[in-house]
């Protein structure tokens, strides 16, 4: 089932000193619990890209539509509470709240009740497979893996059918970009998530299911 | 509620952070409550003092020249010389009225009306008259030493001379003085002398005497102040009665003489103002308005026929507020204040009997109504101050000339010649005044000690404000600084709100809403507490001032009544409401913008730190 679909997609921005196209003409589409790779080289566009699958910024030209309607029709701030969760590379969890908090954030912006709230987001702190001290951790006491983790439960804590994740592993150890991969898949394969990955890593594309490649602004679909 | 709880929770997870930035903005909010309060209370008290103090001027003219004058004394056979004040002219009460002279009462010049009213008695006349005797001397006589003088009959006295005394009699200051004759009468008015000082000059006689009390010529001055002629001799104090002599002209004289003495116990002394707080006895506190109330501006304007009596007499003669005197006004003096005429030990100085030699015709009457009564002192022989029984009127009541009844005129005396002012305006009124470089001309200017008092004020305005402004720039230093620190700087936090589907009205309350509740906290606390310390040192000060002796006696019960406790409790809770919405206006305003800033962006643009 196609969950997001990206049509004819541009995107440019003015520089300081010049017009940056930096999205040209992308068209693909991106289906239910499937785990999906951009790859491309850095300022090809890819996290722009991203952004704009987000909702987090609007195409010059071109329309991305989820489960069939126009993401531009749609109130994008509830789009991305709901539906469209993002991953960064580097956490940006929010340092003076714990883990467990983190992950709460969303949970009470959906109006559950604090205790409620809480259970859910040690179940799904579990479910990413942190373990119970990490909790009422903060995040510079946790390692670059656990805090990815964190990240990633905030995302499905936001309880869409989406993870969109920019470079996820780009700041960890071979061993815990291992597991967070093997995370991200299992939330694609187990829980039916679409999650779409940016990576320049070749061992990370390797464990999707498909790979586009972006160059330039232009994508094409690799496998 | 979830919103402020994340941003509050967030914001005390930087406590230290947070603790600094609340105590600095309680300091910063404290120098402006200090500031604030200052101002708000400085700016009661000069409003209150404004209405306490006010500012008068006394203009006095100096003489021209002094002139020696040598007079006989018969006790030192010797002359003694005495200065006399000489006048060119005297200068108009129209000099003070020039360009720029900004007058809240203009320049005034009182009068000293005579107002003969039989129906009433002068309870204490204070003026002492002489006597008027008939007699004949013991011998034929020269009166250059104490004569002994049998008094045959007393026309009018005090009581001290009766018929068949022999009273010591003595031309005293008269080199040359004419010789008596036993077997003649004569009329004489006489004073009494109570001794010498060299007695020795008088071996053998008692040390008192009699002197001669010239009261026959008549004082009468015109309208500008230059003597009528009189036929009579100012100092003519004797005649010879013979048959038929009191229906002669001099003999008449004498009759009208007698008669305004005797009318001098009716004749109660009235003055004129355009303010009563000219007055030097009610500009002082002497005397006061005890019943009833002063005369309103449309009385003095119009003129109307209203009077102030002394609550003595008023009381003696049963009179009450709302009662009418009928006022009869005889003679003007523009010499004299009824202070210095009708008081204690004092000499009649003038006859009441113009250069005709006949009694003052009434040139004014009609009924005033007591509208106020004053207590106070009276009587004090003081110039500035109130005489026995004085009545007071508004100056336009008097609506006909007295050209013909001025019994007495002079310079401008500080007595009599006033103005009123705004208060702080000395310096500019007579920067003004020196301009016109009229000499002999000296203003004198009584303020109650209100010029020390705006130094005073003004200093700690000077200081409230530069409280203030040290407090408003410490306050816009904090918040900006820490707008930096909690909005600026957390420009990753709202992009990740953002990218979670928080809406930009969340984002904003998210980190608005808990640094809003510090900025009210401390910006509440600050303010109070500099209100209520400024309140405290304001009070302090104010207690100081009340006893300092720059207040005049009757400012003293007014100012305690301003003191720091009338104006702590109320004004510093309004300056501290002041500070505290100004200081969260300017948080709110700075804190926005802050974050307007981040939530202008595009998250992703926010977090690469991207600029379009």
């Amino acid at each position: 089932m196609e969950v997001l679909r990206a049509e004819h997609v541009s995107y440019s921005y003015q520089s300081k000193y010049q017009k940056v196209e930096a999205v040209k003409d992308v068209s693909c589409a991106f289906e239910k619990g499937k785990f999906y790779a951009i790859v491309g080289e850095s300022g090809s566009g890819k996290s722009t890209f991203l952004s704009l699958l987000a909702g987090l910024d609007q195409p010059c030209e071109g329309t991305i539509y989820v489960e069939g309607e126009p993401l531009s029709g749609m109130d994008r701030d509830a789009y991305r509470l709901n539906r469209a969760a993002v991953v960064y590379q580097a956490f940006h969890l929010f340092p003076l709240l714990t883990a467990q908090e983190n992950v709460m954030l969303p949970l009470e912006c959906k109006k559950k009740r604090k205790k409620e709230a809480g259970r859910q987001a040690q179940r799904i702190l579990q479910r990413v497979g942190l373990e119970s001290r990490i909790y009422r951790q903060f995040p510079k006491m946790m390692s670059g893996g656990e805090q990815q983790r964190v990240a990633i439960a905030r995302a499905v804590a936001a309880g869409g059918e989406i993870i969109l994740a920019d470079e996820p592993t780009g700041n960890l150890d071979s061993g815990n970009e291992k597991n967070v991969v093997a995370l991200l898949k299992e939330l694609a394969h187990e829980d039916g998530y679409t999650v779409i990955v940016i990576t320049h890593n070749r061992r990370v594309a390797d464990e999707t299911d498909h790979v586009f490649r972006m160059k330039d602004g232009r994508m094409e679909q690799v496998r | 509620m979830l919103l402020f709880r994340n941003s509050m929770r967030q914001l005390l997870r930087m406590r230290g952070r947070a603790i600094l930035f609340l105590l600095l903005l309680i300091l910063a909010s404290g120098l402006c409550g200090i500031g604030r309060a200052f101002l708000i209370i400085n700016h009661a008290k000069m409003e209150a003092y404004e209405d306490s103090f006010m500012t008068i001027g006394t203009v006095e003219q100096k003489a021209d020249q002094v002139e020696e004058r040598m007079i006989w004394d018969a006790e030192d056979k010797d002359y003694h010389i005495y200065n006399d004040s000489v006048y060119n002219a005297y200068v108009p009460l129209s000099v003070l009225d020039f360009e720029g002279a900004d007058y809240l009462s203009g320049p005034e010049r009182r009068c000293l009306y005579g107002s003969y009213m039989p129906e009433y008695e002068m309870y204490d006349m204070g003026m002492s008259l002489s006597e008027i005797v008939e007699g004949s001397p013991v011998e034929d006589v020269v009166p250059d030493h104490p004569v002994s003088f049998q008094v045959t009959r007393v026309l009018i006295g005090q009581g001290g001379v009766r018929e068949g005394h022999v009273i010591n009699f003595c031309d005293h200051y008269n080199s040359k003085p004419e010789k008596l004759y036993a077997d003649k009468t004569y009329v004489m008015s006489l004073t009494y002398s109570p001794g010498h000082e060299n007695q020795k000059a008088f071996e053998g006689d008692t040390p008192s005497e009699y002197i001669p009390f010239p009261v026959l010529g008549s004082t009468q001055v015109d309208a500008e102040g230059k003597k009528v002629p009189d036929e009579v001799e100012d100092d003519h104090f004797c005649d010879e009665v013979t048959e038929g002599f009191y229906d002669s002209p001099i003999g008449r004289r004498w009759l009208n003489i007698i008669a305004t003495w005797d009318n001098l116990r009716h004749t109660f002394p009235v003055t004129g103002t355009n303010d009563i707080n000219l007055m030097m006895a009610f500009y002082n506190g002497n005397a006061f308005i005890s019943q009833g109330r002063e005369f309103t501006e449309e009385e003095y304007t119009r003129g109307d026929r209203v009077c102030l009596v002394s609550e003595v007499f008023a009381q003696r003669e049963r009179l009450a507020i709302g009662d009418e005197l009928p006022l009869a006004l005889q003679y003007a003096n523009y010499r004299r204040t009824a202070g210095r005429a009708f008081a204690t030990n004092t000499a009649a100085a003038f006859t009441l009997i113009n250069a005709r030699g006949e009694i003052y015709p009434v040139f004014e009457e009609g009924n005033y109504k007591i509208v106020g009564m004053y207590g106070g002192q009276s009587g004090l022989r003081d110039e500035y101050g109130l005489g026995y029984n004085e009545i007071i009127i508004p100056s336009r009541s008097v609506k006909n000339s007295d050209a013909d009844n001025i019994l007495e005129s002079g310079p401008m005396a500080g007595s009599n010649t006033s103005f009123r002012i705004e208060n702080g305006t000395i310096d500019e009124f007579m920067e003004k005044w020196s301009k016109l470089q009229i000499p002999n001309v000296e203003i004198t200017f009584y303020d109650g000690g209100y010029s020390e008092l705006e130094a005073n004020i003004n200093n700690m305005k000077y200081i409230a404000r530069l409280l203030l402004v040290m407090g408003m720039s410490m306050v816009f230093m904090v918040l900006g600084y820490f707008s930096w620190l909690f909005i600026l700087k957390q420009k990753e936090r709202t992009a990740v709100e953002r990218c979670l589907g928080f809406r930009k009205t969340h984002s904003f309350f998210s980190l608005f809403s808990g640094i809003f509740l510090l900025i009210l906290v401390g910006s509440v606390c600050g303010s109070l507490a500099g209100s209520f310390l400024s309140g405290e040192i304001a009070g302090r000060i104010e207690k100081k001032t009340y006893y300092d002796k720059t207040f005049g006696n009757s400012m003293g019960t007014d100012a305690g009544e301003m003191t720091g406790e009338s104006f702590a409790p109320e004004d510093p809770i309004k300056a501290a409401a002041e500070c505290t919405l100004a200081i969260v206006a300017a948080g709110t305003v700075i804190a926005a913008s802050g974050i307007y800033v981040n939530l202008r962006k595009e998250p992703m643009k926010l977090l690469a730190g991207r600029d379009e």
